[in-house]
């Protein structure tokens, strides 16, 4: 009857069956935009323009005053103990979880979530009920002279608590996605265990461990509220870069605290530049479901 | 491994045998580290305050100023909550359904509350909302104090909570499929209906489990808090500043009366949240 | 002849899905769109109801212009491959739902819904299930409530895209008799995508065989059987047959559209 040669007509292009109202999409969006600039990128920008307030030299100034410096040092430190523990028992928990059976399994994984459902604050009052001065351990401790709490380890164990989860959370459903077949395949060729981990888990998993690293890292250096708790804010001594922070601004030196704030903003940018990448590039390589 | 086991008779062991090695060692640091580190510390708060009895127990969390904070802090963290539950399913849906130009960076920014330290927040939050601050100045004009009052808290615990909703959300709808939508419009439902009765339903359970997490997490606030919030006690003081108001009078046992009864009521809030949500998951 | 539809011309892309198909079906047809995947017959069906659009071509349907009206008011029944079902709404509810989406003017009543749910239940074959999830039911009842909620809206034209393409073999024959009986009991035009031929030509007034987004014939199965216009119909329905050489137009051109 008709040929596909005959005239075509141009139709107009109505709205497909699930599109939104134009209107309704507009007005969405701008709602979701106003919250968000509102919410997450007002305050962003008032980090760095009060730090530059008085110029870049003032603010650079505030970074290099030796109280600063040993903020930074002491924040590397607790960083750099923590997360690395945490690194070995995030691996060794996904381990045992993921590539074995046994009873009580999902209640150990309740667990180890615990610390995220924990306030900061009761986080480092644990150790303060254990090491305080008026602690289970306190009078043991003093009468040996071992400093814990107000003192480097205090901060490093708070450190611990808070970001305890993040490596162990990121590999569990990772690697037990990925299944037992290839390391039962390795074992069976005569691979050790530590030449199965390395040479077979560990290339499948890199990914998600740094994705975890990353997230584990950027908490353990801007943790405040446990570290707060037991470091007793010696100047100098035991703040770490939030806590000199918190006492620059108390003191109302506002540009030297956002100025010492832009740098730890810095680090959540490029958490987040870090994050975003891996998560466009090896979506498949990270775990499916990310719920912090 | 070794040709004893082999020759076991089956046994109803707590594991399957497993032809993998490193169980033990794994397992083990796992608990051992699992209880230094966690365990054992949260055992110490829970069993400290029962040095002051039941009545000095319920006394202590009963003082008025107690009571104060407690109500702050989680009725704050739930005004919050429901905040973000209406603008985080906005912006979940924003970015998944549709496209424009930066919408990338917008979804990276999201995380923002995540990375950036609680410190740092809380003084941005507190420099952009105080009476001469950027947002603080127009809202005194109108006549709304927000810095220092428990609108702060608000405000920073909103701030804190808005990653949850989205980052619950947008994995269930990416994978809603539109099956179900063009089958309503097929059946003559405008767009509003098929939201209401299609679409809202199916997303309520990961709504609610991402308002609960915003909740949990802005309970326990404290960095992101403080400087908004003016600590004044009675009214804009939060329950973890408290805890540590009374570490600082070395008043161990009320320090920890307060965070066990922070860890309960949030244990049993998640609690009836989860029942709720395996009831709805049941129908599916 | 109640559907004519003319050029009908849709890209995805760059990728042609279908290139300027015409055909037309008498009122009350039972109509197959049957090739292989990525021929085009889904698109068509998906155009048909409303969810996808012709950037060329027109259908008409009883008279009128069936592509400007857009999908919720066309009461095309569109039945899909996994059947959509809304899984938070019992049985009942997932089958009243065209009925209770509808303006307060055009509403029936409570009542009337819950006697018209019933029927349905019964003409699908599934009374006193109202009350279930769709998760408590096996994938053949399911089909039936999707076709049931389809038929509530008592649809003008019913489009069902690979209607037991999830099912097992023995359900899939129980149920394929089953809707031509339906069909037969209702007399409503009725669309239906299958990649499978003994199915189209089981169950079909007419078949039409599309390839690569054209249509390649378009008859009852017996013309089918008798005369393959291509060595792709032949070959597509297993046909001893070869085309008689006048038959066959060059590929890809090859079309003929009846009626």
């Amino acid at each position: 009857m008709t040929d596909a040669t005959m005239t075509e007509f141009a139709l107009p292009r109505p709205r497909a069956a699930t599109a939104d109202h134009p209107v309704a999409r507009a007005l969405l969006t701008a709602t979701a935009m106003f919250f968000i600039a509102l919410f997450l990128l007002l305050p962003l920008i008032t980090v760095f323009a009060q730090a530059l307030k008085n110029g870049v030299s003032t603010a650079l100034a505030a970074i290099v005053e030796p109280d600063a410096l040993s903020a930074v040092k002491m924040t590397l430190i607790a960083a750099g103990i923590a997360v690395p523990l945490n690194v070995v028992f995030g691996l060794a928990a996904s381990w045992a979880i993921s590539k074995f059976d046994f009873r009580g399994k999902s209640f150990l994984i309740t667990l180890i979530d615990l610390p995220f459902s924990v306030s900061p604050v009761i986080s480092g009052l644990v150790y303060v009920l254990l090491f305080g001065m008026m602690g289970w351990f306190g009078p043991w401790l003093r009468e040996h002279d071992i400093k814990i709490i107000f003192a480097i380890p205090g901060i490093v164990l708070a450190t611990m608590f808070v970001t305890f989860p993040f490596v162990a959370r990121e590999l569990i459903p990772l690697m037990s996605d990925q299944g037992r077949d290839e390391e039962e395949a390795a074992t069976s060729l005569g691979a050790s265990g530590l030449q199965t981990f390395r040479r077979v888990t560990l290339p499948n998993i890199k990914w998600g461990l740094l994705y975890g690293v990353l997230l584990c890292n950027a908490r353990a250096m801007g943790e405040f509220g446990a570290v707060s708790v037991v470091s007793g804010h010696i100047r100098g001594q035991t703040n770490t870069m939030p806590l000199h922070i918190e006492v620059l601004y108390n003191d109302y030196q506002f540009v030297a605290a956002f100025a010492v704030a832009s740098l730890l903003a810095l680090l959540a940018l490029v958490t987040l530049t870090v994050k975003t990448f891996l998560e466009w590039h090896y979506a498949d390589e990270i775990a499916a479901v990310h719920k912090h | 491994m070794s040709s004893a086991g082999a020759l076991a008779l089956p046994s109803t062991s707590w594991r399957t045998r497993s032809a993998l090695p490193g169980f033990g060692l794994s397992l083990g640091f796992t608990i051992f580290y699992l209880s230094t580190v966690v365990l054992i510390p949260l055992a110490a708060l829970i069993i400290r305050p029962w040095e002051l009895g039941l009545s000095g127990f319920v006394a202590e969390v009963t003082a008025p100023r107690v009571l104060a904070a407690l109500k702050l802090s989680f009725g704050a963290a739930a005004v919050g909550a429901v905040l973000n539950t209406v603008f985080g399913l906005i912006v979940a849906w924003v970015l998944v359904r549709y496209r424009f130009p930066g919408k990338r960076l917008v979804d990276a920014l999201v995380d923002l509350p995540f990375a950036l330290p609680t410190a740092v927040a809380g003084i941005a939050l507190s420099a952009l909302y105080a009476p001469n601050g950027w947002l603080g100045a127009p809202l005194m004009w109108l006549g709304v104090k927000a810095a220092y009052t428990p609108l702060g808290v608000v405000i920073a615990l909103t701030f804190i909570g808005l990653p949850f909703v989205v980052r619950t959300l947008q994995p269930v709808l990416n994978d809603l499929s539109r099956d179900h939508e063009e089958a309503a419009a097929t059946l003559g439902a405008s767009r509003l209906q098929t939201f209401r009765r299609v679409v809202f339903p199916a997303l309520l359970p990961a709504l609610i489990t991402g308002s609960a997490l915003a909740f949990a997490r802005a309970v326990g606030e404290y960095g992101s808090v403080i400087f908004i919030a003016g600590n004044l006690p009675l009214r804009s003081e939060i329950a973890p500043l408290l805890i540590i108001i009374k570490l600082e009078e070395f008043d161990y046992a009320g320090a920890a009366s307060v965070g066990v009864v922070m860890l309960g009521v949030s244990f049993l809030i998640l609690l009836i949240l989860n029942g709720l949500q395996a009831l709805m998951a049941k129908r599916r | 002849m109640s559907l004519v539809v003319e050029s009908v011309a849709k890209r995805f892309d760059r990728f042609p899905a279908l290139k300027g198909v015409s055909f037309s079906a008498p009122k009350g047809c039972f109509l197959a769109l049957l090739g292989p995947s990525g021929s085009g017959k889904t698109t068509l069906l998906r155009i048909l109801g409303g969810l996808e659009f012709a950037e060329a071509g027109r259908v008409k349907f009883e008279d009128g212009d069936w592509l400007a009206l857009p999908a919720r008011e066309r009461r095309a029944g569109f039945v899909f491959q996994q059947y959509a079902l809304f899984r938070h709404m019992t049985v009942a509810k997932n089958i009243a739902f065209g009925l209770e989406v509808r303006g307060r003017r055009h509403r029936p009543p409570r009542g009337e819904i819950s006697r018209r749910v019933e029927e349905l239940l019964s003409l699908v074959q599934l009374d006193g299930l109202g009350k279930r999830y769709p998760s408590q039911l096996s994938g053949g009842q399911r089909q039936r409530v999707a076709l049931a909620r389809a038929l509530a809206i008592e649809p003008r034209m019913l489009l069902l895209d690979e209607p037991f393409g999830a099912l097992d073999a023995k359900v899939r024959k129980e149920l394929r008799m089953w809707l031509r009986h339906i069909h037969d009991k209702t007399g409503i035009t009725t669309v239906f995508v299958t990649h499978d031929q003994e199915e189209a030509m089981e169950l079909a007034d007419l078949v039409a065989i599309l390839n690569q987004g054209s249509i390649e014939q378009i008859g009852s199965p017996a013309e089918i059987r008798r005369s393959p216009a291509s060595y792709f119909v032949a070959d597509f329905i297993d046909s001893p047959i070869r085309p008689s050489a006048e038959q066959v137009v060059p590929f890809p051109e090859t079309r003929a559209a009846r009626h």
